[in-house]
């Protein structure tokens, strides 16, 4: 079975994948994805950031319905998912948290990973980024 | 003093919240617009300028159709949840410049059911964002109150306790449309939705109208026997670090909401403090978004929230009676309409004639907040 990224803007071409955002030379901020101009700022120029693949949760919540379409579910079909915002230290990152619901709690450490988003029509499996909890991040 | 660019309600009308398939956005918007008109005594003919504001129900400057021709300049708004703001600032502001000295704004909105449908291209986002199942307002919510309530230590009683206290006061109202009171438990206990939010912590997407008719200072107490003072208006957008809807990454804190920017910004312009206000509407498209924006806009300090809730305070018979409507979530979520549904509570309850639970004391001072996306604020500060 072949497998391919969501988009391929959000990655770098590193293995496992990197998630792959923009800093701004002027000010420092950390966008993702990436885009050409600081949201902040008006002098400073875009270039690629690669984000830290570890970090915190900041915030959680489940999603308990399915959603609409545009949404595709997962080859078995939605199930409850958990989602949140992940601390990089220099940007929060909105993801999916492969992380059960008994060990979920803001703070906990948690590590990039990708899994499974849908099934194209041609069998691809197709994976997103996400993040699971880090057992070597407990200090 | 009765100056000319000073702007005053002087009449107000509302077509009931809630579901009715008999009815079309523009037959509600037309029936709070007559009924506006009467309760000022005036006729559409005299009305100089005129704003409407829809989000997805038509065209409000069709409506000249079915009220009259007379050439009215009629500026149509669409501005998300602060649409009806938007169209009593535009009115107001025409007045105050001598453009005419009785104007009108109107909102409505008839939406589907269940939650609004979202693009992300419209958003300037991927695909990739929707199709994970990430482009939800409800998980926004949800993700933005579960982080005040671990920074400032509340717990998720006092959003059932906001739950509670909307249902209440929404049975006590003619016009809302959630009209069964719930206990913090049954609210609590209700299905879990993104949480810490339940089922009955969100408002729906429903239908409704409300209007207003403004006039300058040296008409208004000629017109009106208790004109209500627009004391000050201000609208905000987001700026730089804002939690907003719809966000793939956020800047490290602490995130400043337009909500804090507009607040500020009218009660500096009208002269009066939080402390002052004896009557408010605060945008509650669920219990955490009250919660919030109690604090927001100064009302309370940030995490003095739980203790108000308990001690009653934002009760109609409270320090500082809150949302005495039901707001949002007894009333839905027209998002054209709602905002002029605050001014019409407001002005109801300044001249002390609520149409629900009637804040006692003759209350002064009033205030309205609305919040939505991208990211805007607009908010109020009425006065007799």
């Amino acid at each position: 079975m072949t497998t391919r990224v969501i988009d391929e803007v959000l990655f770098d071409d590193g293995d496992p994948p990197r998630l792959a955002g923009a800093r701004c030379s002027g000010c420092g901020t950390v966008v993702f994805p990436r885009q050409d101009s600081c949201p902040k700022c008006s002098d400073g120029a875009m270039s690629p950031h690669v984000l830290a693949v570890s970090g915190h949760v900041w915030s959680w919540t489940l999603q308990a319905f399915a959603p609409k379409p545009p949404y595709r579910p997962p080859s078995g079909g939605h199930r409850p998912y958990h989602v949140g915002y992940v601390d990089l230290g220099e940007v929060l990152v909105e993801a999916l948290l492969a992380v059960p619901r008994a060990e979920i709690r803001i703070g906990l450490p948690v590590r990039l990973t990708t899994v499974p988003a849908y099934r194209d029509e041609d069998g691809t499996e197709v994976v997103t980024f996400a993040f699971r909890p880090d057992l070597d991040g407990e200090r | 003093m009765r100056r000319t660019d000073e702007v005053y309600a002087i009449g107000c009308g509302m077509h009931p919240f809630g579901r009715d398939e008999t009815v079309t956005g523009m037959d509600m918007a037309e029936r709070a617009i007559r009924e506006a008109l009467a309760d000022a005594g005036v006729a559409w003919a005299d009305i100089g300028y005129a704003a409407g504001g829809s989000d997805v129900s038509g065209k409000p400057d069709t409506l000249v159709g079915r009220l009259g021709l007379t050439g009215v300049p009629f500026v149509n708004v669409q501005n998300g949840c602060a649409t009806g703001a938007s169209t009593v600032l535009a009115v107001a502001n025409a007045l105050r410049a001598g453009e005419a000295s009785l104007g009108l704004a109107v909102g409505f909105d008839k939406h589907e059911r269940g939650a609004f449908h979202v693009s992300a291209a419209r958003y300037g986002l991927g695909d990739w964002y929707a199709e994970t199942g990430m482009m939800l307002t409800t998980q926004f919510f949800a993700l933005k109150t579960r982080r005040y309530l671990y920074e400032h230590g509340i717990s998720e009683r006092a959003l059932a306790m906001i739950a509670a206290r909307a249902f209440r006061n929404g049975s006590d109202h003619p016009l809302a449309w959630r009209r069964k009171p719930l206990t913090e438990q049954e609210i609590l206990d209700s299905a879990e939705v993104s949480p810490p939010l339940t089922r009955y912590m969100f408002c729906s997407p429903g239908q409704g109208a409300a209007a207003l008719v403004l006039a300058r200072g040296d008409r208004a107490f000629d017109l009106c026997e208790q004109p209500v003072r627009l004391a000050s208006l201000a609208f905000r957008t987001r700026r730089f670090g804002s939690f907003e809807v719809f966000s793939p990454w956020l800047p490290p804190g602490p995130h400043r909401s337009p909500s804090v920017d507009a607040a500020e910004a009218v009660f500096r312009a009208a002269g009066v403090r939080p402390a002052d206000v004896q009557v408010a509407q605060l945008q509650d498209t669920d219990s955490g978004s009250e919660l919030i924006h109690l604090a927001e806009t100064g009302l309370c300090g940030h995490g003095e929230q739980e203790e108000l809730l308990s001690a009653g305070e934002t009760e109609a018979t409270g320090r500082i009676p809150v949302n005495t409507d039901g707001g949002c979530l007894a009333g839905g979520e027209p998002v054209g309409a709602s905002g002029l549904r605050q001014f019409h509570e407001v002005v109801r309850q300044l001249q002390g004639r609520a149409p629900g639970v009637q804040v006692p004391g003759a209350p002064r001072v009033g205030f309205t907040h609305v919040y939505g996306a991208p990211g805007i604020s607009a908010c109020s500060v009425l006065t007799v």
